[in-house]
C-alpha cells in the first residue's frame, strides 16, 4: 500500500484505521466519522492521536468548525467517477485546515493532480492501482486557470 | 475572437500530451477499461455502435478559418471525409481510431482547437447566441463572458467528476437565439432599472427523460461576481446533486426536489463565503477579454453600396434566399447569412471536409475570417457586406449551402440516431429523408411559416423534441420503431415543453402523421398567425383528432 505524502513514498506511517468491531485501540488510529460520534466515549481515554475519515456519504461540516483538533484527515473515495472528496478538501482548506489531508480508497494516478489542486497532500495508492511513474502526475500540466486549495490566485492574478 | 496567449497554449499541448499518455496507458492494460471510459469521455471520445465518436470543442460557435480548414484537414486525413455539428455547436467525427485520437488532438492543437469536456460528467462547452456582437437587440456581447466560463471551467480540479454532464449557456439580448432556459444554467444579460447590466441566472432546466425549464435564481448580479456565484451553485450541487441514479443526476432533479427556494438558499450561504474572495473578477480582465471581441473593422460605406437590391429585383431564387437564409446586422450595410446545413442530401449538420475548406475560404474573402455554429445545427458568416450578398450566395450555391429553408419545417433538428449512437431506440436519418422528400416544395415550405421541428432517437433527447413546435421521439418496441409527436414546444425566450399528441406511429406513418398536423394548422390559422402560435389558440384537441386519419 504506497503512501505518497508531499510527492515522496513513506514507508513509516502511525496511523492504523480502525472499525466498530477493532479493540485495540492503542496508537494512533483512524476512526470513521459515524463511529467517533456514535461512540464518543469509546475514545475518551484514548493515548494516541485520533484521526477521522469521511466518506462521501458523510457531511464534512461536521468538522469545519474546529478541524485543526485533527493532525490527520482522511477522506475515502469509493469509485473512479466519486467526485465529493474534492469538495470535502477544498471545503476543509478553506477552512484553514493545516493537518494532513489525505485521499485513500480508489485512488489512481489519473486523478492526483486535481486531488493535489484541491488540498490533499497524501495519498494512500493500493499495491494495484500504483506505478513508479504515477509522480508524473504533478507535472502534466502546468497552467491553472482556477484558484484552488494549492494556490487561490486564478490565473488573471498570477504573475508572470 | 479571443487570441490565444502563451498560457491558453501551453495548457492545450499539455493536455494533448496527458492524454497520450493516457491512451498508451490504457493500450497497455494500465488503466482500467471502466476508468479510461471516463477518461476519454473527458476528452470528447466516445465508443459508438460502429466506431469510436471524437467530439471537438468549438468554444461557444465561435471559429477561424484556419480552425475551419484544420477541421476539414483531420476529418479528411484521420476520418471519412466528413464531420457532424451538433446543438451544442461542437463538431463530431464519427470514425475515428482510438489509437489516432492523440495525433488528431495534437494536430488541432497547432490551431489552438481541442476536445477538452466535451463529454463526461463535468462542465461542457458553453453556448451563446450566433448573432454575438452583432444582433441589433443585443444589451452586451455574451462571448467575453463564454470566454471567462471557459478559463474558469477547463479543469476545474474540484468539479471535474461532478454527479453527471453540466451544460451553460450565455444570451446577451432579449430574443434567446441559445435555448438557454434548458441548460443546467441559463445566464442572461439584463439591465436593471437602474440602467446598470448585470445577469439574471436560471438554474435546473434541461431535457432528457425528466425535461425541466430552468428556474430562477438570480434576479440581478452583478458581473464582477459571475465566477464566485457559478462556483457556488457547481460547489452545492457537487456536494447535493444525486449520484445513485444516471438518470436522477442532472442538477434539474435536485432543484425540484428541494424548490428553488431551498436551493438559492444553500447556495447564497456557499456563496457569502467565496464572493469578495479572488473568484470576483477585476475590472481589468473583464477589458482584457473584451477587447478580444472588439467591433471589427468595418466598412463605413458599406450603406452607401446598394447594388445588391438589384439583384433582389431581377432574381428571385436570390430574393427568396435573402429573405429566409441572411438577417439584419447591428452595423449599416452589413447582413448575417446563414449557411443551411440541412440541403436534404446529407443528414442535418453534416459538412463535407471539402464545403468545411470552401467555407474557409469564404469566411476570409466575405467575413473576416470567422465563422459560428448554431444550436440549429446550422454556420453562420455573421459580417456580410450587403454589397457582397449576391456573389457569396452564388458560391453558397455551388457548394450546396445556400438551401434558403433557414426557420422552415426542414431545418430540423435532428440526432445521429440508431445508425451511429449506441444510446439510441430508433433510427432517425431515414425518417428525416423521408420528411425531407414529402416537403421538398418550397412554397409550401414557405407558406407554412416558421416551424421548428426537433427530431430524438431516444428519451435522451439530443435532438430536443420536447421544444420543437413540433417535436418527434423515436422509440423502440419489440424490435419496431415507433415515433411520437409532441406539439407546442418552444427553446426561445418563454421556452415551453411540448405536449404528447397521442400513440407512436410506425416508420411509414411518420410523413403523414406530420402532414395531417400541418394540415390541422393551415385550416385553424388567422393572418399570418405562426405554427406555435395557433398552436396554443386552439389547443391540442384538433390536432388530435385529425393527426391519424387516413390520407390520400
Amino acid at each position: 500500500m504506497p503512501l505518497l505524502i508531499n510527492q515522496n513514498i513513506v514507508s513509516d506511517d502511525s496511523w492504523r484505521l480502525i472499525d466498530e468491531d477493532t479493540t485495540d485501540l492503542s496508537g494512533d488510529i483512524i476512526v470513521p466519522l459515524e463511529l467517533y460520534t456514535d461512540e464518543a466515549d469509546k475514545f475518551t481515554d484514548q493515548q494516541g492521536r485520533i484521526a477521522i475519515l469521511i466518506g462521501e456519504d458523510n457531511s464534512v461540516k461536521t468538522l469545519l468548525a474546529e478541524p485543526n483538533q485533527y493532525e490527520l484527515i482522511v477522506i475515502d473515495f469509493s469509485n473512479f467517477g466519486e467526485g465529493r472528496g474534492f469538495s470535502f478538501a477544498n471545503m476543509l482548506r478553506r477552512a484553514d485546515y493545516t493537518g494532513q489531508l489525505r485521499a485513500t480508497g480508489y485512488v489512481t494516478r489519473d486523478r492526483l493532480g486535481y486531488m493535489q489542486r484541491c488540498g490533499f497532500d497524501a495519498f494512500d495508492i493500493s499495491e494495484e492501482h500504483y506505478e513508479n511513474d504515477d509522480a508524473k502526475a504533478w507535472t502534466e500540466i502546468s497552467i491553472n486557470y482556477q484558484g484552488a486549495a494549492d494556490n487561490s490566485q486564478p490565473i488573471y492574478h498570477q504573475k508572470g | 475572437m479571443y487570441q490565444y496567449n502563451d498560457n491558453d497554449k501551453t495548457l492545450v499541448n499539455e493536455r494533448v500530451e496527458q492524454y497520450r499518455d493516457q491512451t498508451q496507458r490504457f493500450l497497455a492494460k494500465k488503466i482500467p477499461d471502466e476508468d479510461f471510459r471516463t477518461l476519454r469521455l473527458m476528452n470528447g471520445l466516445y465508443i459508438q455502435r460502429q466506431a469510436p465518436m471524437l467530439r471537438i470543442a468549438v468554444p461557444y460557435g465561435l471559429m477561424s478559418s484556419a480552425q475551419m480548414r484544420m477541421l476539414a484537414h483531420v476529418s479528411r486525413k484521420y476520418d471519412r471525409g466528413y464531420g457532424h455539428f451538433t446543438t451544442r455547436t461542437n463538431l463530431q467525427l464519427n470514425w475515428p481510431k482510438l489509437e489516432d485520437v492523440p495525433d488528431i488532438l495534437a494536430e488541432l492543437a497547432t490551431v489552438q482547437m481541442h476536445a477538452i469536456q466535451t463529454s463526461g460528467n463535468c462542465i461542457r462547452n458553453t453556448t451563446t447566441d450566433p448573432l454575438a456582437g452583432v444582433a441589433p437587440d443585443e444589451i452586451e456581447d455574451p462571448r467575453p463572458w463564454c470566454e471567462l466560463i471557459r478559463q474558469w471551467s477547463t479543469l476545474h480540479p474540484e468539479f471535474a467528476y461532478l454527479p453527471r454532464k453540466f451544460k451553460m449557456a450565455v444570451t446577451g439580448s432579449p430574443k434567446d437565439r441559445a435555448a438557454s432556459e434548458i441548460h443546467d444554467i441559463g445566464i442572461h444579460l439584463v439591465k436593471n432599472e437602474a440602467g446598470e447590466v448585470g445577469f439574471e441566472i436560471l438554474v435546473g432546466g434541461g431535457l432528457g427523460r425528466t425535461p425541466h425549464i430552468g428556474k430562477q435564481i438570480c434576479a440581478f448580479l452583478e458581473k464582477k461576481h459571475l465566477l464566485s456565484y457559478l462556483e457556488a451553485i457547481l460547489r452545492v450541487y457537487n456536494l447535493s446533486g444525486r449520484r445513485d441514479k444516471k438518470y436522477m443526476a442532472r442538477i434539474k432533479i435536485l432543484v425540484n426536489k428541494l424548490g428553488i427556494d431551498t436551493f438559492r438558499e444553500m447556495v447564497d450561504a456557499e456563496w457569502a463565503l467565496i464572493k469578495d474572495s479572488e473568484l470576483q473578477l477585476p475590472e481589468a480582465e473583464i477589458t482584457r477579454i473584451k477587447n478580444n471581441f472588439k467591433p471589427l473593422d468595418y466598412n463605413a460605406d458599406a450603406a452607401n453600396d446598394n447594388s445588391h437590391i438589384n439583384y433582389l429585383d431581377s432574381d428571385p431564387a436570390f430574393k427568396t434566399w435573402y429573405k429566409k437564409n441572411t438577417c439584419e446586422h447591428k452595423q449599416a450595410g452589413y447582413r448575417v447569412v446563414y449557411l443551411s446545413l440541412k440541403s436534404f442530401t446529407k443528414p442535418a449538420g453534416d459538412i463535407s471536409d471539402s464545403q468545411m475548406d470552401a467555407v474557409a475560404d469564404l469566411a476570409d474573402q466575405y467575413s473576416f475570417g470567422e465563422i459560428r455554429a448554431t444550436f440549429n445545427q446550422n454556420l453562420v458568416l455573421a459580417e456580410v457586406e450587403q454589397a457582397k450578398l449576391y456573389s457569396l450566395w452564388q458560391k453558397l450555391a455551388e457548394i450546396d449551402l445556400a438551401k434558403a429553408n433557414i426557420g422552415t419545417l426542414t431545418d430540423m433538428i435532428v440526432c445521429p440516431g440508431f445508425e451511429f449512437c449506441a444510446l439510441a431506440d430508433a433510427t432517425t436519418l431515414d425518417v428525416a429523408d423521408q420528411i425531407n422528400a414529402r416537403f421538398d416544395d418550397l412554397d409550401y415550405l414557405y407558406d407554412l411559416g416558421d416551424i421548428h421541428l426537433n427530431f430524438s432517437g431516444c428519451l435522451n433527447a439530443c435532438g430536443h423534441h420536447h421544444t420543437g413546435h413540433i417535436g418527434i421521439l423515436g422509440v423502440d418496441n419489440k424490435g419496431e420503431n415507433y415515433y411520437q409527436f409532441r406539439l407546442g414546444g418552444s427553446a426561445n425566450e418563454q421556452a415551453t415543453l411540448g405536449a404528447a399528441l397521442g400513440k407512436g406511429v410506425a416508420k411509414d406513418k411518420v410523413v403523414d402523421t406530420l402532414e395531417n398536423i400541418l394540415n390541422v394548422y393551415l385550416e385553424n390559422r388567422s393572418e399570418g398567425e405562426t405554427f406555435f402560435n395557433t398552436y396554443h389558440r386552439i389547443g391540442i384537441k384538433p390536432f388530435k383528432e385529425k393527426a391519424y386519419a387516413a390520407t390520400h
